[in-house]
């Protein structure tokens, strides 16, 4: 029993890590596993805050025996508990340091996906974080080259600053979704972000953001001949004769039933604003009568 | 010590005497008593940045990251256009040792300034002259169309029970038929979709499928390596055991023979 005793375990391994007269050497190897055992003890007794600090200890030790993955392993761990006991400044830093331990292994995925499992813990409770490590986990796949493997994350982005309500973040957030597919030629993906980043451009009642994000996209090729590209252009007619209807057509169409979920609710509230204000006028839009008897 | 050390070192000694730097705090003070004047420099340098990342977007080849910088760049503008009424406000103040000149002069800047922010190019007026922007869509209000809805006049045309029928039948026909075209459209919309999804995916799935293959290779190649190691070590083991074996039987056979030997003598 004393053997499993977490307490006596965790003092024997600092024991085992502190120089005297007679250890002039740390014996982290040994006291790494000491450290590992209590942390599963203390999780087990579900003491989680001294599990959490165990788990701290065996991942600097991990790092001291220079085995960097084992060490963000760890820092996952306690990341999880952290979340479980609420203290959402350490879940962010934990989740960031196993981040940098996978990137000292040379692993871009894990590392990313570690920021991840960390924005989708704070999402409730700090959302702004949430983005951050979002962000952050996006940029270590870029640099990676390895745009694809993000599309997943960008998504979540989305989400996030749509639920704070920040919607020209989030409609460059699709931007940049379209910049990564463009890279790795998922055409689908792109035009579905520009797509997107329309309607919440739409959505936040900004018909001119809109519209000049449309005229952008129709630069590229793959979006103009899109269906996606159709779609957008009915949007922006129908609120340009502000046809309320058409618009609410137009938002149940399979076009948009096929977007992210979270942009599909938007697409489904609109039209969001009063749209006289978007109605050109007759006068300026008509052209001179067709004049029948005039053949040339 | 290293060069590295010393220049640490030097650092170090550099920020801990940085009061004493006359002309560095100077700078630093410029703008601590005046918010318009902080608040200024800071847009002013916003702008600066914005120019810059304009001009980058018009130089960039790859047309998706030139809209996604676009984008930003109009993100900044409107950021900025909402910083202009707060330094209005803060322009009219009056500030220690300022005269009255240079209040007029900071009006004039603050007036001119929703202007050198609306200059910044964003990308959006070539665009919509070369693609016609989106009002290709919507067709000429002045063009009509005869329509035949089938109401002739009497004089050409007198309908009978049967044919209207008929007519009538057809109608209804027609109508189902539209409806079930348009839900077998909206079926194949949705797997076109799917299969783009799905082609996506598999370009996922590729580049991971051949980063487990390659560790695969490599696993089986150790195995093989372990398996060989492990054959000649067992064979080493076995003839190191036969050996005793076959001393102990010699001793046995020895033994016997002796014995065999005293009893027969």
């Amino acid at each position: 029993m004393a053997a499993s005793d977490p307490n006596k375990l965790m003092a024997k391994a600092d024991k085992l890590t502190k120089l005297s007269l007679t250890r002039w050497s740390a014996d982290w190897k040994s006291a790494t596993v000491l450290y590992e055992q209590a942390a599963n003890a203390y999780r087990v007794a579900k003491d989680y805050e001294k599990a959490k600090e165990a788990f701290e200890k065996a991942s600097k030790g991990q790092e001291m025996i220079s085995s960097p993955w084992d060490a963000a392993k760890h820092m996952e761990s306690a990341g999880a508990l952290a979340k479980d006991l609420g203290k959402w400044n350490e879940v962010a830093d934990f989740y960031r340091r196993a981040s940098e331990l996978y990137i000292v292994c040379g692993r871009s995925q894990p590392a990313s996906d570690a920021l991840a499992r960390g924005a989708r813990a704070l999402e409730d409770a700090k959302p702004d974080e949430a983005i951050q490590l979002y962000t952050d986990a996006c940029a270590i796949l870029e640099e990676d080259g390895r745009e694809q493997m993000a599309f997943d994350l960008y998504r979540a982005a989305t989400s996030a600053y749509v639920k704070l309500e920040k919607y020209t973040d989030a409609a460059a957030f699709l931007l940049r979704l379209g910049v990564a597919a463009d890279k790795c030629n998922a055409t689908n993906s792109q035009c579905k972000a520009y797509l997107s980043a329309i309607i919440v451009y739409l959505y936040a009642h900004d018909f001119k953001q809109a519209e000049k994000c449309y005229n952008d996209c129709s630069q590229i090729d793959a979006f103009l001949r899109s269906d996606q590209s159709r779609c957008a252009s009915k949007f922006l007619s129908a609120y340009t004769e502000g046809d309320i209807e058409e618009i609410k057509r137009l938002a149940q169409s399979s076009t948009i039933s096929n977007l992210d979920h979270t942009i599909i609710k938007l697409a489904r509230k609109l039209p969001t604003g009063d749209l006289s204000g978007l109605k050109t006028d007759d006068s300026k839009d008509q052209e001179e009568p067709l004049d029948e008897n005039d053949l040339t | 010590m290293s060069v590295i050390d010393i220049r640490f070192r030097v650092d170090a000694v550099c920020k801990k005497y940085d009061k004493y730097d006359i002309e560095k705090q100077r700078e630093l003070n410029a703008y601590v008593n005046d918010s318009f004047a902080q608040i200024f420099h800071a847009i002013e340098n916003e702008i600066n940045a914005t120019i810059r990342k304009a001009e980058l977007a018009s130089t960039e080849t790859n047309r998706a990251s030139a809209v996604a910088m676009n984008a930003e760049v109009r993100r900044t503008k409107a950021r900025l256009m909402d910083e202009v009424p707060k330094l209005k406000k803060l322009a009219q103040k009056k500030v220690k040792g300022i005269s009255k000149e240079e209040l007029e002069i900071r009006n004039d800047l603050v007036l001119a300034l929703p202007e050198r922010i609306q200059a910044i190019p964003d990308g959006t007026m070539n665009a919509a002259k070369e693609t016609g922007g989106w009002a290709f869509s919507s067709s000429h209000k002045n063009i009509k169309f005869d329509s035949s809805d089938g109401n002739f006049d009497s004089d050409f045309f007198q309908q009978t029970e049967e044919s209207s029928k008929f007519k009538q039948e057809y109608e209804i026909r027609k109508m189902k038929q539209e409806q079930g075209l348009d839900i077998i459209s909206e079926g194949l919309d949705t797997l076109k979709n799917l299969a783009h999804d799905m082609n996506e995916e598999l370009d996922r799935q590729v580049p991971l499928m051949d980063d487990i293959d390659t560790k695969v290779d490599r696993a089986t190649a150790d195995l093989k390596n372990t398996n060989v190691r492990l054959k000649e070590t067992i064979n080493r083991v076995r003839s190191s055991r036969n050996f005793c074996i076959d001393i102990i039987l010699l001793c046995v056979i020895l033994g016997i023979a002796s014995y065999l030997y005293n009893a027969l003598k």
